[in-house]
């Protein structure tokens, strides 16, 4: 019973978050549902028993990915008044798109139940008396091992990606030189000046 | 114990919200990438799901491996809006029309 | 472990190589630009050498994830060949407009691997992990030149649309997986072949995955991107989609067809039916209004992949074969014809790429003009030309299993398309000179044009036969 009630109160915050998501007029509130829609997710992935992956998708999803486009949206000083002008134009037919879609997914769906899914074909079966993070990641750093390395390499192009494309060398600023910061000595930056009449000034 | 078709549906109800967040979302290149990470949160409930009901952690394999790319594929995807915006002074879909024919 | 390591060597070459080049590159600056170039093309070198090895032929690797068979390793060396070309061509193209860096070929170099990864896929997860390393490098290499808006503008539309493609594709996986309970292809291919035939579920999952990868190969309906990111993307970019992409989504396609989903050939068959038919016809009509020639490549290739889908729809040991053979010659004439584009410039070394400056090339260009009046005679199929052939066998493919209204249609739209390369020929050698080329330059992409013009030209049919052996073992390892 108290599952029911969880599972009906995440999903309709998921879907109504996600809504407000692709409608809100701000892309600051949409970024906002967005994220309350990971944490609704997050919460229908606890009730699956499946606790690691909701706890990735707070941590890497409202920590860096959705932070990063509230960074983004912030960065870019964008005029939103006039942004949403238009906005109806495509929206019968986008409506209508989307009734056949989701009408067709839902017909798929129900299909589920009516065939038989051979529970011999699964490779990695979830063993029994062992924690949800534990079994992952027996499966992910040994069957997985291949795919996991593929994945490093995959965030090394977009962080490569993401410095070729943005990074710019700004030469109207002043920049630090650390290495010769570092470097500096006291005998570079320092002179005694020993004997010095008063009343005389200092040759710099 | 709610049925796994609750969880589908749940599921095939954001996939199409995202989808339809790209096609009529004409003005804002930043709402379109939300909408892609709705799709694909959409398949992490549709692995999830199936996961938990075969009784198979193939599924959240897969969807931490969608998480991954998908940050990288933001990361990405935020980079080359930047430069547009850095370009153009807009990150409207309109003003992507630099070719046509 | 040692044997799973010996199987996936190449990719691991191009990844550990792309590692130390970064290092290279990240503390030598700029000046290590020569240096990280013909290293990265001798990686290429190196991983196309080791397919000679257990890598080229030696089974599955990481319990099923990964499988080394000729048909990969055919795949493989079409890639990583044009990868390295792209690179070598990039050389040139960028230095000349002060936006060359050595991420450039460490890029090219992670994407080459990516596309290793998805032809060798024999696991869903594998096939998804290839296909993002793939494509998250190819959106960063369409918007390499950030300072041109065209290249920009290339890299969102790209990115947005794949993104979505992904997401598709990543959807019919979902429900793939669901239905059938596994990822491994051999698995899914079992579920499919029960005895109650196939579900709705799955049949849903196919039509997706199967959406996913048509945008992946630019075919109709999901082409619309291709004009737009060839015509924008900087040219040595451009050359890398229309070839090492193009090859590696089409034989990753060709596997899952097959492979995983051969006991659903009904369900799919329809779909790469219309998706060829669609292809070939939009390809060869929508080219012949295009004034840039860059543009008119883009729908030559998606003509292209109509005529290689041709060959898929039969399902049969002979038809993969066709596709692989069709593939093989159609990366050099596209990489000719890149190349040639690459060399237009006008006198203040800008590029050019609309087809009226063409107009009277044979007189100012004699070479040049005759290489690519090679290329497009041979793209068209005329007949002494190489490009004639894998025409010929992919229709004898269909023709054989009696898709014979499917092998017409394909040859009424290659006259359709002749058209369009006629129309450059014509340009090229009957129209009076129009503004002066600069001479062209020596570089190391001059072989590769010389190279390539020959393969096209009637002497290639002496590697007919080597070619289509070698593509009949490795068709043979899929059926």
């Amino acid at each position: 019973m108290i599952q029911a009630f969880a599972f009906y109160l995440f999903a309709s915050i998921l879907v109504a978050a996600a809504t407000l998501t692709v409608f809100a007029r701000n892309p600051v509130h949409s970024v906002l549902w967005l994220i309350l829609s990971f944490f609704n997710a997050a919460g229908l992935f606890v009730i699956l028993g499946a606790e690691f992956i909701a706890m990735l998708l707070v941590i890497v999803y409202v920590g860096a990915v959705a932070v990063l486009f509230l960074f983004v949206v912030m960065m870019l000083d964008v005029d939103f008044a006039r942004m949403r002008a238009g906005f109806a134009r495509y929206l019968p037919f986008g409506a209508l798109l989307g009734v056949v879609l989701v009408a067709e997914l839902v017909l798929a769906m129900g299909a589920w139940s009516a065939g038989a899914i051979a529970l011999d074909a699964r490779a990695a079966p979830t063993p029994a008396a062992v924690p949800n993070i534990q079994a992952l990641g027996t499966v992910l750093y040994t069957r997985y091992l291949f795919i996991f390395e593929a994945a490093g390499f995959v965030l090394l192009v977009a962080m490569i990606g993401a410095i070729v494309l943005t990074n710019r060398q700004r030469r109207d600023l002043k920049k630090q030189d650390t290495a010769r910061q570092i470097a500096r000595r006291p005998e570079d930056a320092v002179r005694n000046v020993v004997n010095q009449p008063v009343g005389e000034g200092v040759t710099l | 114990m709610i049925g796994l078709g609750h969880y589908l549906v749940v599921s095939a109800i954001l996939f199409t919200l995202g989808v339809f967040g790209i096609f009529i979302n004409r003005k804002n290149i930043i709402v379109i990438l939300m909408a892609i990470e709705l799709i694909l949160l959409s398949v992490n409930i549709n692995l999830v799901a199936f996961s938990a009901y075969l009784g198979d952690l193939v599924g959240q394999v897969f969807a931490m491996f969608v998480l991954t790319v998908a940050a990288g594929e933001a990361a990405i995807g935020l980079a080359i809006l930047v430069i547009f915006f850095r370009s153009r002074g807009t990150i409207s879909v309109d003003d992507v029309n630099k070719m046509s024919g | 472990m040692l044997r799973d390591l010996q199987l996936v060597a190449p990719e691991l070459i191009l990844c550990f190589g792309a590692l130390g080049l970064l290092m290279v590159a990240a503390f030598v600056g700029d000046r290590s630009l020569r240096l990280v170039n013909w290293l990265s093309v001798a990686l290429l070198g190196a991983a196309g050498l080791v397919l000679l090895g257990p890598a080229g032929n030696g089974g599955d690797a990481y319990l099923g994830l990964y499988r080394a068979d000729l048909f990969a390793s055919f795949a493989k060396v079409l890639i990583f060949g044009a990868s390295a070309v792209a690179i070598l061509a990039a050389n040139d193209w960028f230095t000349r407009d002060g936006t060359h860096r050595p991420e450039y070929p460490i890029l090219v170099l992670l994407a080459a691997a990516g596309s290793g990864i998805m032809v060798s896929a024999s696991d869903l997860l594998t096939l998804y992990v290839g296909v993002e390393l793939q494509s998250l490098a190819a959106y960063v290499l369409a918007s390499f030149q950030r300072r041109d808006d065209r290249s920009v503008e290339a890299g969102l539309k790209y990115f947005v649309l794949g993104a979505l493609a992904s997401g598709i594709l990543l959807y019919g996986i979902s429900l793939l997986y669901g239905f059938t309970g596994t990822t491994l292809f051999d698995g899914i291919s079992r579920a499919l072949a029960g005895p109650e035939g196939i579900s709705t579920g799955e049949l849903f999952g196919l039509v997706f995955v199967f959406a996913g990868l048509a945008f992946k190969i630019a075919a109709v309906p999901f082409h619309m991107w291709t004009p737009d990111v060839y015509e924008g993307a900087p040219t040595p970019v451009t050359t890398l989609f229309a070839t090492a992409q193009k090859v590696s989504a089409m034989a990753l396609l060709v596997r899952v067809a097959i492979e995983a989903m051969g006991p659903a050939a009904d369900g799919w068959r329809q779909i790469v039916i219309f998706s060829a038919l669609a292809s070939t016809i939009l390809g060869g009509v929508a080219g012949v209004g295009q004034a840039n020639i860059k543009r008119l490549l883009a729908y030559s290739s998606i003509n292209n992949v109509g005529f290689a889908l041709i060959g898929l729809v039969p399902g049969t040991r002979e038809g993969v074969s066709s596709v692989l053979f069709y593939l093989a010659v159609y990366v050099a004439m596209t990489l000719g014809a890149f190349l040639c584009v690459m060399r237009m410039r006008d006198l203040d070394g800008r590029p050019v790429e609309t087809i009226g400056s063409l107009s009277g090339l044979s007189r100012t260009q004699p070479g040049l003009a005759l290489a690519l009046l090679f290329f497009m005679l041979s793209l068209a199929g005329f007949p002494p030309f190489l490009g004639l052939w894998p025409k010929l066998l992919v229709f004898q493919a269909a023709v054989n299993e009696g898709y014979v209204a499917l092998a017409a249609v394909g040859i009424v739209t290659s006259v359709i398309a002749a058209y369009y390369y006629l129309k450059i020929v014509k340009t090229m050698y009957f129209d009076e000179p129009a503004g002066a080329y600069e001479p062209g330059r020596r570089t190391a992409t001059g072989v590769v044009i010389v190279a390539a013009a020959l393969f096209v030209s009637p002497l290639g049919y002496l590697l007919i036969g080597p070619l289509q052996q070698a593509s009949l073992n490795a068709a043979s390892s899929l059926l």
